[in-house]
Order: C-alpha cells, then sequence, then structure tokens
C-alpha cells in the first residue's frame, strides 16, 4: 500500500501531466465508440454454448412461422368474403417486395387443382404397408361396383365434363389415399382454401405470409418493415384490418420503450444524482469523483472493443449504468482525504487497503461471469471488470491530486469529538440489532418460495395491441407457433429423409392430432424404390382378377372394354421415383421451404406436433435410438432455461461468494471480522430474494447480474466498515457507503420506474438489495462491534 | 392441363344447361342486328326473370361408352342463388343450391352429401357458372368466349373458349334458340378428341312459382 504514497508524492508537482492524460483516453474512448460495431439486438443474451438450451434455441429460430411475416386480415360482419379476399390480394400487391418476399396470400387456384391432378401418378411411391391393406379393401366386387356407380353417376352431372379423364385414370378413387397424405404438409391448423386463398375457419379472417430479408433482432430494419406495412395497409377499406405478426413487431417495441425508459431514467437519475451532490458533498471538486465512472467507462469500451470485433449495445448500455458503482472508491477516498488531517501519503496508505480488496471482491465476483453461456454475460463480465480496474487505479492515484485538502471546520472537529450515537443511546443499538434481525428472519421465511423462470418472453415488453393481435392471430387459425418440433439432420437429403420416415413411425403410432411431417408426402429414394416392388407384386398377384371385375362391372354399366386404359397403364408402368424438384413442379414448394431446410451441414426435415409435457417425455424417449433427431419443444425450452438459469445462478452465486469470502478471509483473517463483513452482503441478498418471492416475481436471468452486482458492493462496504472500525484513522466510511449506496438506488434503483420488465426487474432487485446491505452496514456493524478508537 | 381442363369442361357444360333454361323473351333479331344488340336484349329480358322451371333430355356421345347414354331431368333456378340440378332417369341424382350450402344425393349409392361452394371447388365453380348465366352476366361470359352469331332465322350461337387450358379441352358450344326467341330449345358441346353432348329443353316455365321443397334434397 505504500506504493500508493509513493506514487502520490511523485506526482503532486506534476499534475498537469495527470490532467493530459484524463482527456486523451476520453477522446480514445470517443473515437473508439464512433467507430465501435454495435449489435442492437437481443442474441447477446441468449445461449451460444453447446449446451442443449443454446441448440434448442438456434432451432426454434428454423420453426416455419419464426422465419415468416404472418398478416392477418379481419373482416367486420358487414364485408363479404368475396371484399376480403380482394382488399387481401391488393394489400399483398402494395406490399415493397424488397421487404415482403414472396408475399403469399393462398396457394392460387390453379396450383391447388395442378396438385390433385398430378399427385395421384406417384401413387405407387407413396403408398406404405397400411395403405395396401386400405387399397385391397377398395377392390372387393362391391366396392368396384359402387365406384363403378359413382363414375357414372358424375358423368352424367355437370361436373361429368372435367372428371372423365380422371375416372378413366382411376375408376376405383385409389388416388385419395395419395390425397389423403396432403392434410400432413398444413402448417396452419384452422385453415380452409377458398379461392386459392387462404381463409379462417369462421371466414372473417385472411392471411398473407412473407419472407423478409430483416433479421429479426435488427431494430432499425423492424421499424422501416413496417412503416412499409403501415404506409400499405391505408388502403384497405372500412371494415378490414390488418395486423403484422412476427418477431419484428416485439423487437421494435423493445427498442422504443426501452429508449422512453431511458429518456426517463436519465432524467430521474440527474435528479437524484445532484441532489446527493446538494446533501452530500457541496464542493466543486466532488466533481472528480463523479467523473471516475465516465473515466471507467472510457477504458471499459477500449477494452471490450479491442477484444470482440461486435460488441453488443445491452453490453455497452447496461455496463455504463454497471459502471456507476465504481464511484463509490472515489467517494471512499474523497470522504477520507477530506476528513482526516494527518498527513496525505498515510491517509492514502489506509484508505487504499478497503478500495483495493473492495475492487478484487468485485472483479472476482464479475470473473465468475465469464464462464457464462451467454455471450452478453461474458462481453459484460469483461467490461465490468476492465472499468473496476480503471477505476480503482485512478481513485487511488489521479483522484487524490484532484480532491482538495482536508477541512478541518468547527463542525468536522466538533463531529470527530463527538461519541457514537449508539453510546448516547444505547437503545437505538438494540432496536436496529432488532429491526434488522426481524427483516432478515421474514426475509429467509420467504425465499424458499422463489422459483425460477425461463421463460424469455416474460423478459420482453409485450403491449395490450401486441398480445391481443397474439390472441386473434391464435383464434382465427388455431396454435401456428406454439408446437413442439422434431428436427431431423441427415448429410444428404436420402439421410434426412430415411431418418424422417423413421420419426414419422414412431408419431403415427402415437395417433396425434395436427401431425405435419414430410415423411407421407417425401419418402427416400430407397423406400420409394421399396414401394414400387411392393406395389408390382401386389398387381401381378390382383390384376387379372381386378380387370375382369372391372371389365365385366363395367359393361354393366355401359362403359366399353377399353375404357380403364389409362388406369391400367399406369398399374403396369409405374412412374420413376421423384424428388424434390418433381414435388415443387406440382406446386408443393413453399410447403417444402416451411419444412425441408438445407444448411452447410446438410439437410434438415422439420415436424410439428402437440406440445404436451408427458408426450415430449416419452417422445424424448422413443426418438433417442434415432441419430440425428432433436425434439424441441417450446413449453419445455422455458423450462430448461429456467433450469440452466437456475444452475447458471446457483454456480455464479457459489463461484462468486467462495472467491469473495476467500479474499475477506486473506484481508481480516479474524473469523469476527469475516463475518461482520460478510454480514451486508448476506443481509442484502436475503432480502433480495426474500422480498422478491413476497412480491410474487420470479427470479430470472438478469437478476443474476444484479445478484453479482449486490454481492460485489454488498461486500464492498461491508469490508470499509470493518476497516472503519479497525483503523485509527477516520475514514468517514459510513458516509461515504451512505452516499455510493444512495448513488447506486439513484442510479440502478431508478430502473424500477422502467416499463420495460426486463430494466423494472433489474432495478427492483437492486433496490431490495442495496436498501438492505447499506443499512447493514452503516447501522449494524458499527452496533455489533464499535469504533477502535 | 388438369385443373384448368375440370374448369372448363365445367364452364362449358354449365353453358350447355343453362343457356338451354333461361328465359329469352327478346323482340326479333334482325339480320343487321349487332351481337352486342342480342346480348342487350337477352340481359334485358333476364332482368325480369325470377325463376325459371325447365324439363331436359341429355345425350351424351362418349367414346368410353358402348352407347349412347341418354339421360332425362329437370332445372330450377330462383332469385338469387337457389338452384336445383336433377337427373330423373337412369340414375336418380343431382344436387341443390342454397346460397353458400349445398346438397347432392346419389340414388344409386342412396347418399346425400352436404357441401359448402367455399370448400368445394368444383361445386364453386358449378354455381357460379350457374348464376352467372341465369343473371346473363354477358360481361362476364365474353371474357371467358368469343361468341359468333351463326345464324339469325332460328338464332344460333358459336362460343369459342378464350383460355388456351379451356380450348384444348373443349373445341366449341353451340346454342340454338326456339324460332320465338323465347328460350333455348338445344345445345351442343363438342370436346376435343371426338365426343360430344347435346341437351335439349323442354316445357320451359319462367316465373312460376317454385316452392321451397324444390331447394331441398331428396330423403333416401
Amino acid at each position: 500500500m505504500k506504493l500508493f504514497a509513493s506514487c502520490y508524492r511523485f506526482f503532486a508537482p506534476r499534475r498537469g501531466w495527470l490532467l493530459l492524460v484524463l482527456p486523451g483516453l476520453g477522446l480514445l474512448s470517443g473515437w473508439q465508440l464512433v467507430n465501435l460495431q454495435m449489435e442492437e439486438n437481443i442474441s447477446a443474451l441468449l445461449p451460444d454454448g453447446h449446451s442443449q438450451v443454446a441448440r434448442d434455441f438456434q432451432l426454434l429460430q428454423q420453426a416455419p412461422f419464426a422465419r415468416k411475416l404472418v398478416i392477418n386480415l379481419r373482416a367486420e360482419k358487414t364485408v363479404s368474403t368475396a371484399q376480403l379476399l380482394a382488399a387481401t390480394d391488393r394489400l399483398r400487391d402494395a406490399l415493397p417486395p424488397d421487404l415482403f418476399v414472396d408475399a403469399l396470400s393462398g396457394p392460387g387456384e390453379q396450383a391447388g387443382a395442378r396438385l390433385l391432378n398430378q399427385l395421384g401418378s406417384y401413387l405407387p411411391l407413396l403408398l406404405d404397408t397400411d395403405d395396401l391393406a386400405k387399397l385391397e379393401k377398395k377392390l372387393t366386387p362391391q366396392a368396384v361396383d359402387h365406384q363403378l356407380q359413382i363414375a357414372l353417376t358424375q358423368l352424367m352431372q355437370p361436373q361429368g365434363v372435367a372428371l372423365k379423364q380422371k375416372i378413366r385414370r382411376d375408376p376405383l378413387n385409389l388416388e385419395l389415399l395419395a390425397l389423403q397424405k396432403l392434410r400432413y404438409l398444413n402448417p396452419v391448423p384452422d385453415v380452409r382454401l377458398e379461392q386459392g386463398h387462404f381463409l379462417s375457419r369462421d371466414r372473417r379472417n385472411s392471411l398473407i405470409l412473407a419472407d423478409t430479408p430483416i433479421a429479426i433482432t435488427d431494430s432499425q430494419g423492424s421499424k422501416q418493415l413496417l412503416e412499409a406495412f403501415a404506409q400499405a395497409r391505408q388502403q384497405l377499406p372500412r371494415g378490414i384490418t390488418a395486423e403484422l405478426v412476427s418477431g419484428h413487431v416485439y423487437t421494435l417495441a423493445n427498442a422504443t420503450i426501452i429508449q422512453q425508459d431511458i429518456s426517463r431514467l436519465l432524467i430521474a437519475s440527474g435528479i437524484g444524482i445532484l441532489l446527493l451532490f446538494v446533501v452530500f458533498l457541496r464542493s466543486w471538486r466532488a466533481l472528480f469523483v463523479y467523473l471516475l465512472p465516465l473515466f471507467s467507462f472510457a477504458v471499459a469500451l477500449l477494452v471490450v472493443a479491442g477484444s470482440y470485433t461486435r460488441v453488443s449495445g445491452i453490453t455497452v448500455g447496461f455496463g455504463a449504468v454497471l459502471l456507476g458503482i465504481t464511484i463509490d472508491f472515489g467517494l471512499h477516498v474523497y470522504f477520507t482525504l477530506r476528513k482526516e488531517a494527518a498527513s496525505r501519503e498515510l491517509i492514502l496508505q489506509a484508505v487504499s487497503r478497503p478500495v483495493i480488496f473492495g475492487a478484487l471482491t468485485s472483479l472476482v465476483a464479475f470473473a465468475v461471469l465469464l464462464g457464462s453461456e451467454l455471450p452478453g454475460q461474458r462481453q459484460l463480465a469483461l467490461f465490468a471488470m476492465a472499468g473496476i480496474l480503471a477505476a480503482v487505479l485512478m481513485a487511488l492515484f489521479f483522484l487524490p491530486h484532484f480532491i482538495g485538502h482536508c477541512e478541518l471546520n468547527s463542525q468536522n472537529i466538533r463531529r470527530g469529538f463527538k461519541r457514537h450515537i449508539y453510546d448516547r443511546m444505547p437503545l437505538l443499538r438494540k432496536a436496529v440489532l432488532f429491526v434488522w434481525l426481524l427483516v432478515v428472519v421474514l426475509a429467509v421465511t420467504q425465499v424458499p418460495r422463489l422459483s425460477i423462470n425461463g421463460n424469455l418472453r416474460q423478459l420482453s415488453y409485450q403491449s395490450e395491441s401486441l398480445h391481443q393481435n397474439e390472441m386473434d392471430l391464435s383464434q382465427a387459425w388455431g396454435n401456428m407457433r406454439g408446437r413442439a418440433l422434431i428436427f431431423v439432420q441427415g448429410e444428404n437429403l436420402q439421410s434426412a429423409l430415411q431418418r424422417n420416415e423413421q420419426v414419422w413411425r414412431v408419431l403415427k403410432a402415437e395417433k396425434l392430432p395436427g401431425l405435419v411431417s414430410l415423411a407421407p408426402l417425401f419418402p427416400a429414394q430407397k423406400t420409394q424404390q421399396q414401394r414400387l416392388e411392393k406395389w408390382q407384386k401386389f398387381w401381378s398377384q390382383r390384376q387379372e382378377s381386378v380387370k375382369s371385375l372391372l371389365t365385366t362391372r363395367g359393361q354393366h354399366y355401359g362403359f366399353t372394354t377399353g375404357a380403364f386404359d389409362p388406369f391400367w397403364k399406369q398399374v403396369t408402368n409405374p412412374p420413376e421415383t421423384f424428388g424434390l424438384a418433381e414435388l415443387k413442379q406440382l406446386g408443393l414448394g413453399d410447403l417444402l421451404d416451411n419444412l425441408l431446410l438445407v444448411e452447410k451441414e446438410g439437410y434438415q426435415l422439420i415436424s410439428l406436433l402437440p406440445d404436451r409435457p408427458e408426450l415430449m417425455a416419452d417422445l424424448q424417449r422413443k426418438l433417442a435410438e434415432i441419430p440425428g433427431v432433436v425434439l424441441v419443444s417450446q413449453a419445455r425450452f422455458g423450462q430448461q432455461l429456467g433450469a440452466e438459469i437456475e444452475a447458471d445462478f446457483k454456480r455464479f452465486i457459489l463461484l462468486a461468494a467462495g472467491a469473495v469470502f476467500l479474499l475477506v478471509i486473506l484481508l481480516f483473517r479474524r473469523p469476527a471480522s469475516v463475518l461482520l463483513a460478510i454480514l451486508p452482503v448476506v443481509t442484502g441478498l436475503l432480502v433480495m430474494f426474500g422480498g422478491m418471492a413476497w412480491l410474487g416475481l420470479d427470479l430470472n436471468l438478469f437478476n443474476v447480474v444484479a445478484s453479482i452486482l449486490i454481492i460485489g458492493l454488498g461486500v464492498d462496504y461491508g469490508i470499509f466498515m470493518v476497516c472503519h472500525t479497525q483503523q485509527q484513522e477516520d475514514m468517514d466510511s459510513s458516509r461515504a457507503i451512505l452516499v455510493s449506496g444512495l448513488t447506486t438506488l439513484v442510479g440502478f434503483g431508478a430502473l424500477v420506474l422502467a416499463r420495460h420488465p426486463a430494466l423494472h426487474s433489474i432495478g427492483l432487485t437492486v433496490l431490495l438489495g442495496i436498501s438492505a446491505a447499506v443499512p447493514t452496514a452503516v447501522l449494524v456493524i458499527p452496533a455489533l462491534v464499535p469504533k477502535r478508537l | 392441363m388438369g385443373s384448368v381442363m375440370k374448369k372448363i369442361g365445367l364452364i362449358g357444360y354449365l353453358l350447355l344447361i343453362v343457356l338451354g333454361c333461361f328465359p329469352l323473351r327478346a323482340k326479333a333479331v334482325s339480320q343487321t342486328d349487332s351481337l352486342a344488340d342480342v346480348f342487350v336484349r337477352l340481359q334485358s329480358a333476364a332482368a325480369k326473370t325470377r325463376s325459371i322451371a325447365s324439363d331436359f333430355v341429355q345425350e351424351k356421345q362418349l367414346a368410353i361408352f358402348s352407347e349412347t347414354l341418354k339421360s332425362k331431368g329437370r332445372f330450377f333456378y330462383r332469385q338469387p342463388d337457389q338452384l336445383r340440378w336433377e337427373l330423373l332417369t337412369p340414375v336418380a341424382s343431382g344436387f341443390v343450391l342454397n346460397g353458400q350450402q349445398g346438397q347432392r344425393w346419389n340414388s344409386l349409392s342412396r347418399e346425400t352429401r352436404s357441401f359448402a361452394i367455399a370448400t368445394d371447388p368444383m361445386m364453386g365453380i358449378v354455381a357460379r357458372q350457374l348464376l352467372a348465366w341465369a343473371r346473363v352476366d354477358m360481361t362476364w361470359l365474353q371474357k371467358r368466349y368469343r361468341i359468333e352469331l351463326l345464324d339469325t332465322q332460328p338464332i344460333r350461337l358459336k362460343l369459342l373458349p378464350r383460355d388456351q387450358g379451356e380450348a384444348g379441352f373443349i373445341e366449341q358450344l353451340q346454342i340454338l334458340f326456339a324460332a320465338d326467341r323465347s328460350h333455348v330449345v338445344e345445345v351442343e358441346m363438342f370436346e376435343k378428341g371426338g365426343d360430344k353432348t347435346r341437351l335439349r329443353f323442354t316445357n320451359v316455365r319462367i316465373n312460376q312459382p317454385l316452392t321451397e321443397e324444390t331447394f331441398k334434397a331428396p330423403e333416401f
């Protein structure tokens, strides 16, 4: 600690040089900030490691409707379906194609009819063993006779002209077995097709689906997208409304609300800090103390920008607030130097011990976050550590030169000789200890009720209108976005298709409603070959008898012997195997894009199924044997994230607490002092957890950082107070802790006023923790152990 | 080709049916009358039509049948959107339409099935076509067909599909009107490949009161 005294002596006659260093640092940092590539999205808050949660999150982004823009048009009862469909087409055409790529209001009339007519030609390749059993039942004399009666009737009806070729090709209506497989391709549960458009069951809603090059996490792009949508929507006729439902809407709403919050919080914090300045500091030299976080921010920014190519906006924004705590080091140095009249070198030597240990504990606490799964937390840890290190060095090397000398006024002298209030009022000491004990006991009783919530959606802002739009969409179209997903990965298309078929067999056995899969309609080449062989074997045993039956019964109804030649031609000359190109030609391109992803690593197929917890557990077990298969449940993802946060949380808290505890032992060495030093942090954490449980709040992702902050700050308060009680010098620690605690409260606690749930959550936890840690340090520690004089 | 052909086939066939049924009470058309004048008079006459009732005989010469398929039936229309198309022999079958909903039946299979034109594209096309002809929406028909006046004594129209897909399926339609032009007496549809359908309408009654039962499906 003599180093600081020596440095002070060395720089005392050369403080002008120091004055040059600080603006230089500010300029360098400013330049860095201008050139910084900032990521303005939430990806930094999501896991990027190799954990199941990280993997599931990446996969959930691939879900069919997670990538799509969904526009729901709703018509009042006075509007006809024809008007709604016309307005849908007009809106679709008015959307700028560079932002709304491939906007689609339905499959179109032609596409649907082409599919219905041509899919049957692949019948031999689509029929599995169960289908062949069904086919067998269609070949009995009664079934054949029945179908011929229907064919005859149809040919005499108005629609007979259109059905003639189809009846010749498929007199026994076997193609129905192929067409039935189309129902497994529909990702919108309650959709119906009318005049080539998507229409809801109640016929009051239509749908436009589109892709976009704008990333969901891009707030600027989202703004552009929503403005373009609002512009296009203006031309809708009276009685028809349209709402865009996509992640972009949430991104923009969150970005906007955060901007509004920050403006409000800056004003609130600014007023709070000004009040603290007026009440406690009242000296222009104290301004240097307030500049300390600014310079520590500059250093932190330089370090993070040098370590990462892209820096998260959240890291910079949250980190800037976080570094508000570095003012504490300055305050301790300021109050000690302004209070104590002894030699400045000696005072600096005395105050440097608690300041350095305080900084070390904060550094260690934040260092544990370097092991986080979340890139944002890792960046934040580096940012905070760099800032704290810079702040403590500046507090001990720079600040003493600029905060003037001790003010030995009569008030200070009088205060110095005054006995401590607890000595004058012993009852007060008991009252303080009683209240503290009561609060701690109450908090302890509440802590077990605290639960952890991994639902990311609850951390983002969702207005009433956004919620209503989601509800309307779900009510009109069924659960489009909340289903579980199965991802099947394959190095090539064929291996992916084969695995997908294995998955399909498991799903089919479960007889689940609302299944969506490509497997029934797109078997692998190998499967197609096998089916072809079965088809040929099937007909080699039956062709003669069925042909005779069809001819005899056909003649009975007036059909010529050659009437069904096209059917027999198809039976004896089945098609070649088909692939992606053929399915696209049938008009299935859009549906394929939803369920088949081509990636660098190969092909990925997606199946959708109901998201039920008991089903997920069962399927997880059954699918475990199939390689390259991942089951992702949206509901389970929340639980897993919650579990991961809980595990992270415990790990970080234990690591941080353990490391801090070791440092405190190293500093004080006596058990009594160690226990005293950790008293504020323990109280702060207990009140924070207990208070949250009492208020019915869950622990979330952001509270992890808040807890580390409470540990770092709380233990600082303890160290300062215990040092204060042990050292001869009057470091005025109570005042320093009070002012630093209040500063933290106006900086962090002001976040409780925020409308954004994440910011509000941070504010509340810090408010609870600090408001318990500060009184414990300032009032409880002196009550337990008086200052040694 | 399939979907378009289906629709085209339906359109043509419906054209046959309805042309045979809707009233033509226009004044005598002179040789010098243009097609547009004929259309105006037809639309003017149709505007007074509240209901249509008619019998018909259908003859289908299809390659897949060894003999000509002969059938008899009835057709009914009532404003604004009710229809009944019914074959009486050889197989009782047909459909009724009431607005957006309908039922079709087949006495052979003894089945009656409900349908909605919104969810049954084929019946949707049937309904659109039938109603367009019953209301004589010449603007719409001219968009779909090139119409020629073949003869004026009696009037015979030739309809040629404009759509390429439809033209690949149906060659032409010929509509023959009664000498007094009060109604269509014969409709012929010539398909590509040589198949031919002829419809002859008889006993056409205009604005005759029709009961609700007319637009209900029979029970089996």
